[in-house]
């Protein structure tokens, strides 16, 4: 219980330190009014341009005559105002939307026509790069439109069969009945588009999170040089319970700043942080696990407190640009989205992303695991490491 | 049973010697002083034998306890005060002693009692509700005292409880820790203010340059530079003077036991009191015009420079 008593006194003192108080509570909350408003309006205008036009690369593999209606008089003639339609091979689509030459693009499968006419849903690939969330909702809506539509203006008599669960689930498929069609699709669980101000809660909040972490962090590397640390060293304490009760407070306050993060910005802003209110806890609590596992890590690298200050402040930035927290992901190379994911901070703001566009708990089990495992993971190799430090030094 | 016993202690950082190979005991209910100068290697000592620093070599045993391998063990009866004030500015005095209290395992009631006993011996019972940082600097030092009190232990170490504090504080303290001392915990007080450790301690340990250069009582330290009190004389003095000065001094000691400096002489002497006034006689005589005179009992600081030709502070 010694752990905990020591957390207990690291709240205390910094919740009757004011100005660490005012910089932990009242600057997210600041900043993300200042950025969400100001970016909220160039958003906006992003918004209009991208509807207005976009290139859509399609691969047709379809040997029926429907994908034509779909590829010539719905995408290319009726929709020739939003959509530039550019044919090419499957794979060399592929490497264009991973190279980031093209955002979206649809593969249409060999049997589209017919699993359409026998009412099997509409078999089309629909990918994209990460963050174009207002383009592949737009292609997909028209296919749903389309998927609709066509099963009657075809006239195909047969009538629609309810099909199991999809087996691939980005195709844009699983009809169960006409009517059904569209609540019933879901593209990479994009359906509701994100706004820039949730966008930017998320990314700010994850940021500032970071932030806190390096200040912990220094904090206790700046105690590891003051008296009181040795006086601890001399009490019952043992050093194992000294890192776990570090480690707790700092996981006790960062939860206290994402919640005041998350409940301000929904109360004061109106951010919907979407339907699932267990998972953005969970979600939370297993960022803030990792956050504070690397932190403890990196801090175990480095000896001073204002080396650590220097080179926490250059690892947030380059972190939070990384994971997306400064722009939007698309325009880096594509070694650098995949990075992203094994950032704490980029993972958690693409899981935020996506309980925001109404994925459910289930949906971001994955990345909660992946989070605590690495968080854990970071933590036991800082305590290693510490221990051997330690054991140099003192008895 | 010694209630600490160190052998050969040594502690090197990098190339440099800072403990050559000390030895002492300390036995139950007594209270022990370590003196010497700043940089002598007393907290160094202090720090080892409180499980904090390993030695480069020797042996530290507390009681039955071999500190260097089970200090977790020592250190639950050993209280340390430590040089520096360790204490959380931003937390009052009742508050810090909560916390050191939990971590030495109290709580509680019992650990409400101890805060209670221990501020009425440091005197903050008034001021337990206020924040450290409001204190004075001897307030605090109170504070960083009752914090290694609190579980009780057999063996108090305190180094340098008093730097610079004002005269009343520092007075507090040391009748606490006679106190202490009196009703049973055995004390280790470093300091390099002799009256302290001449005031408190039953045995003594000069230190310097990192070794243990005499030990034993008072008495024992003070006979063994022949117990020689001296007698200061201070003078207003004029050229023409000095000279014939020197040669009655000469004439009066010829074992050359005396010092002439500016406007002090000192004079070495077993029994000042039986030559003092031929003495004054010999001086006014010369037509030296006398201000002060002062004898000074053999003490720590003779003891000191006599071992060393250093004084104890400059
Ligand atoms: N961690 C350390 N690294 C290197 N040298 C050290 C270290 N700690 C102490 N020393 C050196 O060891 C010598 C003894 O220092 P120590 O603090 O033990 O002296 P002290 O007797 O307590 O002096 P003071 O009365 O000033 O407190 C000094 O020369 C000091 O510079
Ligand atoms: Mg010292």
């Amino acid at each position: 219980m010694k752990f905990w008593w020591l957390s207990w006194k690291d709240l205390l003192l910094i919740v009757r330190d004011k100005k660490a108080l005012l910089t932990l509570i009242l600057m997210p909350l600041l900043l993300i009014a200042i950025l969400g408003s100001a970016f909220g309006d160039m958003m906006k205008e992003e918004e209009t341009i991208s509807i207005e036009k976009f290139t859509l690369g399609v691969v047709n593999l379809d040997q029926g005559p429907l994908s034509q209606v779909l590829t010539d008089d719905v995408l290319s003639k009726k929709l020739s105002k939003q959509i530039k339609v550019k044919y090419y091979q499957e794979d060399e689509l592929y490497s264009r939307i991973k190279n980031h030459k093209l955002e979206v693009g649809i593969i249409i499968a060999k049997d589209f026509s017919q699993a359409l006419m026998n009412g099997n849903g509409t078999k089309v690939k629909l990918i994209s790069v990460p963050d174009t969330v207002i383009k592949s909702t737009i292609v997909q809506n028209v296919l749903e439109q389309f998927s609709r539509s066509i099963p009657i203006e075809a006239a195909v008599s047969q009538i629609a069969q309810p099909v199991q669960g999809g087996e691939q689930n980005s195709f844009v498929q699983e009809g169960y009945g006409e009517n059904d069609l569209l609540k019933e699709t879901t593209v990479d669980a994009k359906t509701i588009p994100v706004s820039s101000f949730q966008y930017y809660a998320a990314a700010m909040g994850v940021m500032f999170l970071l932030m806190t972490v390096v200040q912990g962090v220094s904090m206790m590397i700046l105690e590891k040089e003051q008296e009181v640390f040795k006086r601890l060293l001399l009490t019952n304490l043992t050093y194992p319970n000294y890192l776990l009760g570090k480690l707790l407070g700092l996981i006790i306050l960062c939860l206290m700043q994402a919640s005041i993060i998350i409940v301000g910005t929904s109360l004061i802003f109106g951010v919907d942080w979407g339907e699932s209110l267990s998972g953005i806890m969970l979600l939370t609590f297993a960022f803030v696990v990792n956050a504070c596992g690397l932190g403890v890590l990196a801090g175990s690298f480095i000896k001073t407190e204002k080396a650590f200050n220097v080179a926490g402040m250059f690892g947030t930035q380059i972190m939070a640009a990384l994971g997306g927290s400064m722009a939007p992901l698309y325009i880096f190379p594509d070694w650098v989205v995949f990075v992203t994911k094994i950032l704490p901070n980029g993972l958690a703001l693409q899981t935020y992303l996506k309980l925001m566009s109404g994925a459910a708990v289930s949906d971001i089990l994955p990345a909660f695991a992946g989070s605590i495992v690495l968080g854990i993971a970071f933590f036991s190799i800082g305590l290693f490491r510490l221990s051997l430090e330690r054991r140099g030094k003192y008895a | 049973m010694s209630m600490l016993t160190v052998q050969d202690l040594q502690k090197s950082f990098g190339k440099f010697e800072a403990v050559k190979g000390v030895s002492f005991t300390v036995e139950k209910g007594e209270s022990f002083g370590l003196l010497g100068p700043n940089g002598a290697g007393k907290s160094t000592m202090i720090n080892m034998i409180t499980g904090l620093y390993p030695p480069t070599s020797g042996e530290i045993h507390m009681k039955d306890i071999d500190v260097i391998k089970s200090p977790k063990q020592a250190q639950k009866w050993i209280g340390v005060v430590p040089q520096e004030i360790a204490l959380y500015q931003s937390m009052s005095a009742r508050e810090n002693l909560r916390f050191w209290g939990r971590m030495y395992d109290l709580s509680g009631n019992s650990l409400e009692k101890s805060i209670d006993q221990v501020l009425e011996i440091i005197g903050l019972t008034e001021r337990a509700k206020d924040k450290v940082e409001t204190f004075s600097g001897g307030m605090k030092r109170r504070v960083n005292i009752g914090a290694a009190i609190l579980h009780k232990p057999e063996l108090l170490i305190m180094d340098e409880p008093t730097v610079g504090i004002d005269p009343q504080s520092r007075n507090h303290i040391l009748e606490t820790v006679k106190r202490l001392n009196s009703e049973g915990m055995t004390i280790i007080y470093t300091s390099h203010y002799m009256e302290e450790v001449e005031y408190l301690c039953e045995r003594i340990g000069i230190v310097d340059y990192g070794q243990l250069i005499a030990s034993g009582t008072l008495r024992e330290l003070r006979e063994s530079i022949g117990d020689h009190s001296r007698i200061f004389l201070t003078i207003e003095k004029d050229h023409l003077s000095e000279e014939k000065l020197t040669k009655s001094l000469l004439g009066f000691f010829p074992e050359k036991n005396f010092e002439l400096q500016d406007h002090q002489v000192m004079v070495f002497h077993k029994e000042p009191q039986l030559i003092l006034s031929d003495f004054i006689q010999l001086v006014t005589q010369t037509g030296t015009k006398i201000t002060s005179v002062n004898i000074v009992e053999p003490n720590l600081e003779s003891v000191f420079l006599h071992l060393t030709g250093r004084k104890l502070r400059d």
